[in-house]
């Protein structure tokens, strides 16, 4: 009981609490009160309190990392737990109490914390009034805490079955819009899963059951699994291989039909970003070169493809009768074009910062993504790209009888343009210029000495992440169908970043993940519009914390962080046995 | 192989400057085909700078360089490499995050005949039987003799005439040391020119024909192996602490 007492339990439980009333104070526990998990019984709120406090017991439980010199204090993880979530309700539930305390003598809380009302408090009391608010906070802290823990004593498999029940439950009822869209659109009945924006009390148990199931026995028959994919002949292999290819792919095709038009939308949205994300994947991931400024080439394809195709845009409209007899303001005959145009923009931003690397790199391309906001946005060029007016009426592409602006239909468009981009970045990935440019990102000087030729193959990252990424900004431009100046903000560039980093760097699952989550989840969630970025920066740190590589991370990247690992923990048995 | 023959690589005053700063001073050295020359002297004298200007990776803003009877000092690195100069760099500076097979192939980076790639990656292989055993192993997990003759094996599949090497033997373990030299005869013997950068005189001028020894970016003596071996004070003179 004393390790457990430690002062970093005790730190971690003060985190831990400050971290729950910080999430109270802001007002995110009460908004987030409004949308049921379980209908009627437990409140997205409330469950925010819950993670908060059963997630200290669990992070302060953590088995300790080796350190040179420093032997681990091993104590109960239970108890540990206990002490720190015991922690965490005290605070909380002392300062929830002290509110209540001040409000009653009259004092004017809200004047200086707006969130404190009394669907807050009420939500933080679990109903219980101030006193029994606070001991039910303490008694929560303490259970919880424990509980998280005793998570850390059972075997792996059943501690990954539980967090992955549990997980599952709160993925099942935040995917409420699209699973119930989903059902409805198969005209099957939903009410038996989700009512009222939650899940049912059934629905709940079923997904725990099914969940909590599949999970155990999948992990069962872990090692039998491999064995016998490891005895597969290669050809079955490559056969299997391709079949789950093709039912995602097939998965993918039906979805739109699935869930209607809103979500499609949605997924058409992700899709832009996974066009953007594979661009720029290939300038910062397989290049190794910051661009904060990638915005450039979303804005270019979009304002070309509105130049060359919008019966508003000056070069349609006054030279407009040759170009139109042509059929010049075609959508695909356009399209070339601008990914021409976005190469050699692409080259010219490329060229002046060849000599730069890294900070002084990211700085430079940061002003050029400025730089042509500026330009879009400026009276000098507004007679073509109309200046703050925007570029309206950009046709939808033809042929008419498709009706490519519907969002399904859009949706296709640009799945297939992402299926091509993937596959031009996963053979880049794996070819000689793809190997020169790992080269490159590695050690720039030596790879010179080798031969490679750092000039060119900095020119072609550039070029092909401004190719690739203004397809983003031509479908863009076709979904909406008018273009302006503020779609093209420093926040463009940053999601696209935040995009591949979370989803690992030169990964190319990780850019379809990475948009998912961090694209395609806030349009689901978008009740709570006042507190995305706020969970967006929270997810990225957490990310950059727990797992640095990034969800689905590059191989080669990710051998590189886990030999680190393995050479800390060298380095301790080392030093320990000097010290023994 | 002292037979005279015309220098494959000729530096002529060759000077160069990282901004203000002089590192080389009308530097002059010559390398025949065949030869194995070591290039001497203490820290900073200039060793590094005279390969990375050879490879026009720093620019020498006077004098001329000649290799394999062509003016070399104004082409690209590349340009250079591809006329059959590779350099090993000091601390062997591999891609340690790519595997053998990939740290092989940049080195062929240039080149296009498949074929011909593949009998120099052979003849690597034949050199350094241990390398073909991690071909999947990433670079950065070998030991620091593997990563040694990874590193030599990564320029010998450029195909060069002339390998420039720099400082082979920088933090090896003298036996490894002595494997290391021994390699880089058995490369020459193979045919490959070779001008080698040493602070490790001894060793270095026991393989070697003939020497050159630096002093604050100038020739301040040049002479066979033989000569410079017995040279009365060369280490205390010229090489400063070292020996």
């Amino acid at each position: 009981m004393r390790a457990a007492l430690s002062r970093d339990n005790v730190r971690a439980g003060l985190i831990g609490g400050v971290t729950v009333l910080y999430l109270a104070l802001v007002g995110m526990i009460e908004r987030f009160q409004d949308r049921d998990v379980i209908t009627d019984v437990i409140g997205l709120g409330t469950l925010l309190i819950l993670i908060g406090l059963a997630g200290t017991g669990y992070m302060a439980s953590r088995p300790p990392k080796p350190r040179p010199g420093r032997k681990p204090v091993t104590a109960n993880p239970a108890l540990i737990g206990l002490v720190a979530g015991t922690t965490a309700g005290v605070l909380a539930g002392a300062v929830i109490l002290i509110l209540e305390l001040l409000i009653s003598a009259g004092v004017d809380v809200r004047s200086v914390l707006a969130s404190v009302t009394p669907g807050m408090l009420s939500t933080m009391e679990f109903g219980l009034g101030p006193v029994g608010g606070a001991l039910i906070l303490v008694g929560l802290g303490a259970a919880l805490g424990a509980g998280a823990g005793a998570l850390r004593l059972l075997s792996d498999q059943l501690r990954d079955t539980v967090t992955f029940t549990l997980t599952a439950v709160l993925l099942m009822s935040l995917m409420e819009p699209i699973l119930s869209a989903v059902l409805d659109g198969l005209s099957l009945p939903d009410r038996w899963l989700y009512e009222g924006g939650g899940l049912t009390v059934l629905g709940a148990v079923l997904t725990v059951v099914a969940a909590g199931a599949g999970r155990w026995f999948w992990k069962e028959r872990e090692p039998q699994r491999k064995e016998a994919v490891a005895l597969l002949p290669a050809d079955r292999r490559t056969l299997y291989r391709k079949l789950a290819v093709f039912a995602a792919v097939a998965f993918l095709v039906v979805l739109p039909w699935l869930v209607g038009s809103f979500i499609s939308d949605v997924l058409g949205t992700v899709g832009l970003y996974v066009l953007l994300g594979l661009g720029l994947n290939i300038v910062v991931g397989y290049a190794g070169l910051l661009d904060l400024g990638y915005v450039a080439f979303f804005a270019v394809g979009a304002y070309a493809t509105g130049v060359l195709t919008s019966p508003a845009s000056y070069l349609v409209r006054e030279e407009g009768q040759l170009f139109a007899e042509k059929g010049l303001t075609n959508f695909w005959v356009a399209l070339p074009f601008v990914v021409l145009i976005a190469v050699i923009i692409g080259i010219l931003i490329g060229a002046p910062v060849l000599r730069l690397r890294g900070d002084y790199l990211a700085i430079v391309t940061l002003g050029f993504g400025e730089i042509i906001r500026t330009l879009v946005l400026s009276d000098w060029l507004a007679p073509y790209l109309g200046g703050a007016q925007g570029l309206l009426n950009v046709p939808p592409p033809p042929p008419e009888a498709l009706d490519l602006r519907a969002p399904q239909n859009v949706y296709y468009l640009i799945l297939v343009f992402c299926g091509i981009a993937a596959f031009v970045a996963w053979r880049l990935s794996d070819s000689r210029i793809g190997r020169a440019w790992a080269a490159m990102r590695e050690d720039e000087s030596v790879a010179e000495a080798m031969g490679v030729s750092i000039i060119r193959y900095k020119l072609l990252a550039f070029a092909m992440g401004a190719g690739v990424g203004s397809l983003g900004g031509v479908f863009f431009a076709a979904k909406i169908g008018s273009i302006f100046p503020n779609s093209f903000g420093l926040l463009v560039s940053i999601n696209v970043l935040s995009v591949i980093i979370l989803g690992g760097l030169g990964s190319i699952p990780g850019v379809i993940v990475g948009s998912a989550v961090l694209v395609g989840l806030p349009e689901l969630l978008r009740e709570f519009a006042e507190f995305r970025l706020l969970i967006y920066g929270a997810i990225l740190v957490a990310i950059m914390i727990l797992r640095p590589e990034g969800l689905v991370p590059n191989k080669r990247r990710q051998r590189e962080l886990h030999a680190r690992d393995a050479e800390a923990e060298l380095s301790v048995i080392v030093t320990d046995e000097a010290t023994s | 192989m002292t037979e005279q023959q015309a220098p494959i690589l000729d530096l002529a005053s060759v000077s160069a400057a990282y901004g203000p700063v002089r590192a080389l001073e009308e530097v002059s050295l010559e390398v025949r085909t065949g030869e194995i020359v070591c290039l001497l002297g203490s820290n900073a004298a200039g060793k590094s700078t005279t390969l990375r200007t050879i490879l026009g990776m720093t620019r020498a803003h006077a004098g001329e360089i000649v290799f394999d009877g062509e003016r070399i000092e104004r082409l690209s690195t590349q340009e250079i490499v591809s006329r059959g100069l590779t350099m090993v760099p000091e601390n062997r500076r591999l891609f340690g995050k790519m595997t053998v097979r990939e740290n092989l192939a940049i080195g062929a980076n240039l080149r296009k005949d498949k074929a011909a790639i593949q009998a120099d990656v052979d003849r690597v292989f034949g050199l350094f039987p241990r390398l073909k055993e991690r071909i999947s192993q990433k670079a950065g997990t070998l030991s620091g003799g593997e990563q040694q003759m990874l590193a030599i094996g990564r320029a010998l599949t450029a195909s060069p005439k002339v390998l420039l090497m720099d400082e082979p033997s920088m933090g090896l373990a003298p036996i490894l040391v002595e494997q290391v030299f021994d390699t880089i005869k058995e490369i020459n013997a193979q045919g490959v020119t070779i001008l080698l950068v040493e602070q490790n005189a001894h060793v270095a001028l026991s393989i070697a024909d003939r020497g050159y020894v630096l002093q604050t970016g100038r020739i301040v003596l040049a002479d066979t192996a033989k000569a410079l071996l017995e040279h009365p004070n060369l280490s205390d003179a010229y090489l400063g602490e070292l020996e």
